[in-house]
């Protein structure tokens, strides 16, 4: 089997399988909220994807909403302290 | 100094011989770059060294160059610059004209080794329809790429063109410039497939994290190159870190039938270990590279095919790994920011106090900190940050420096509400934090922090959930701040709680 597809593949030494892609599949869904442990095995790639978006969308909502929030702090206090310092570093 | 050719004016063959002679005498002598050109100057052919053409106008500079590699014999074929074509198409359409003009353009970038991408050298169809008129370029460009699986280095000794795209390009110029217009954007869009292919067939033999799709930010650069050991190591932290059962359940999941994207791919790797075709009917397209395969019966469309498919597949996973770099840089940016957030208002009454406490965070904050905010503070001196910063030190270690990341947040996310709720509480002596500490972890159903995942997943509607009791209760925070010491001897259980 390999060798038969190293001569046909493109990809070079390390060959991407299909377990491979599914171990990937598995170690995203664990990463994210409510489908961990017990139920990585019963998500789809595609609902495991889907959820990723979502999942990527809402930690995006909140790091703007925890950036406002920052800068908010950031405006309270003074501008030279240290805490200013790392508050704006957390902004970025 | 223009060498007069020895009389050439009676017979051309002579003076083409003598003169290749000479040029190639002179070369030799002279090194490649000092090439001798015939320049037709004044109606009279002038053996010219190429530094000479530099002097005169910019125009003749191309046709100097390729009018010398007519003279000498050479492999006919298609090749071309792209910067001569795009910048003098006039003088290449008139000498593309010439017989030899395939030789010139050939040993021209011999000569002067023009290093090109590596592509898949067209096959043989392609080429012999170049030369001979105009194909329509979709068909070459497009069967190109997915015919040579590997990459072989540039074959110059056939007449292949290279690349597709530069052979499309000698075909503008062949088709003429109002050919161009109106073959132009068709074409280029069609060589941008190709050369977007071929680009993606190069992708699968380096770097795999081509893919940009998340938008980069420096995570895509930390991903790359690092696939196999991520996965190695989150394969085997995922098991060492109780997570055990998830990965414990993809296996048996991968050897049974699970949704139909992962079915068909599992039995299609299955077939080609267990020779058995029955499932090869399943799939709509994977089955003639799954039998292919498996009979070796490699034709062009299905290695192909294959090709496609293989391709496919590595992009995917490094699709995957990307993913997964980047949800784990935004988690780990979305924890830095709410801690940060929650323990700023803390550290105003003194600094110093945190510092012991934070080597346990400083280990394994690097990585995220690497990724996604470089300069969160290590360097400015303020204590909770800089041992956390020291850089994106450990990349493939995420995974194992999760399980010492976490108890930290987990047991701060644990005593905002404590002191939230019942600002009393806050005032209490440490004992009764401890004490209740553990009943806080036990109220959390997300707290449990022995599980790096699930700390990291608990972890966004914790803060959330913190945040806003947090701001209710600024004023609350205000009291708590007072015994910040006792709250943070309780907060990190690293540190020995002397209350």
């Amino acid at each position: 089997m390999s060798s038969r597809r190293s001569r046909q593949s493109s990809s070079g030494g390390p060959r991407i399988t299909d377990d491979q892609i599914i171990q990937l599949v598995s170690k995203l869904q664990q990463l994210l909220p409510g489908t961990h442990i017990q139920r990585s095995n019963k998500a789809s790639a595609s609902k495991v994807l889907q959820e990723t978006c979502n999942y990527v969308r809402s930690l995006h909502r909140e790091v703007d909403d925890l950036s406002d929030r920052l800068s908010q702090l950031l405006s309270t206090i003074d501008a030279d302290s240290p805490e200013a310092s790392i508050i704006r570093s957390l902004i970025m | 100094m223009n060498h007069c050719v020895p009389d050439f004016e009676t017979d051309d063959d002579y003076f083409f011989s003598a003169s290749a002679n000479s040029k190639r005498h002179k070369k030799s002598a002279m090194g490649d770059e000092d090439i001798m050109e015939l320049l037709w100057q004044n109606g009279q052919v002038v053996v010219q060294s190429q530094n000479q053409r530099s002097a005169g106008n910019k125009k003749s500079e191309t046709m100097p160059s390729t009018a010398g590699r007519e003279i000498r014999s050479g492999v006919i074929d298609e090749e071309t610059t792209p910067s001569n074509l795009f910048m003098q198409e006039d003088e290449m359409v008139s000498w593309l004209h010439y017989p030899s003009d395939d030789n010139s353009l050939d040993l021209y970038l011999h000569n002067n080794d023009i290093p090109y991408p590596v592509l898949p050298s067209s096959s043989s169809a392609p080429a012999t329809t170049l030369p001979s008129s105009l194909p329509p370029p979709p068909p070459p460009l497009v069967t190109v790429p997915p015919t040579r699986p590997p990459i072989p280095p540039l074959n110059r000794v056939d007449e292949e063109p290279s690349q597709p795209k530069f052979a499309n390009f000698l075909h503008f110029s062949r088709s003429n410039k109002r050919g161009l217009a109106g073959s132009g954007p068709s074409s280029s869009k069609q060589m941008s497939q190709a050369i977007t292919q071929s680009t993606v067939v190069e992708s699968n033999i380096g770097c795999r994290g081509s893919m940009s799709s998340f938008g980069g930010a420096g995570t895509s650069s930390a991903g790359t190159g690092r696939e196999p050991e991520t996965c190695d190591v989150s394969a085997s932290s995922s098991p060492g870190t109780g997570g055990s059962g998830a990965s414990a359940s993809v296996e048996p999941s991968s050897h049974k039938p699970p949704p139909a994207t992962d079915d068909r791919k599992r039995k299609g790797r299955d077939t080609d270990d267990t020779e058995c075709y029955s499932e090869d009917l399943e799939f709509e397209y994977h089955d003639p590279k799954k039998k292919s395969r498996g009979s070796a019966s490699s034709t062009k469309r299905s290695r192909a095919a294959e090709v496609h498919n293989l391709s496919e597949r590595s992009d995917k996973a490094s699709m995957l790994d990307e993913a997964i770099e980047y949800l784990k840089s935004l988690q780990m940016q979305v924890q830095m920011m709410s801690m940060g957030y929650n323990m700023v208002p803390m550290m105003f009454p003194g600094v110093q106090r945190y510092m012991p406490t934070m080597p346990a965070m400083g280990m394994g904050m690097g990585m995220g900190m690497g990724m996604g905010m470089d300069h969160i503070g290590m360097n400015r001196g303020m204590v909770p940050y800089p041992s956390v910063l020291p850089g994106p030190q450990m990349p493939n270690s995420a995974a194992a420096h999760m399980g010492q990341r976490f108890p930290v947040p987990r047991f701060q996310m644990a005593q905002v509400p404590i002191m939230g709720p019942g600002t009393g509480e806050a005032a209490n002596p440490s004992d009764p934090m401890m004490n209740s500490f553990p009943t806080q972890n036990a109220n959390q159903p997300r707290v449990p922090f022995l599980d790096p995942y699930q700390q990291c997943l608990g972890l966004p509607q914790t803060q959330l959930a913190q945040q806003q009791q947090q701001q209710q209760n600024q004023t609350g925070m205000a009291a708590v701040t007072s015994k910040p010491s006792s709250s943070k001897d309780v907060r990190y259980p690293q540190r020995h709680p002397t209350g």
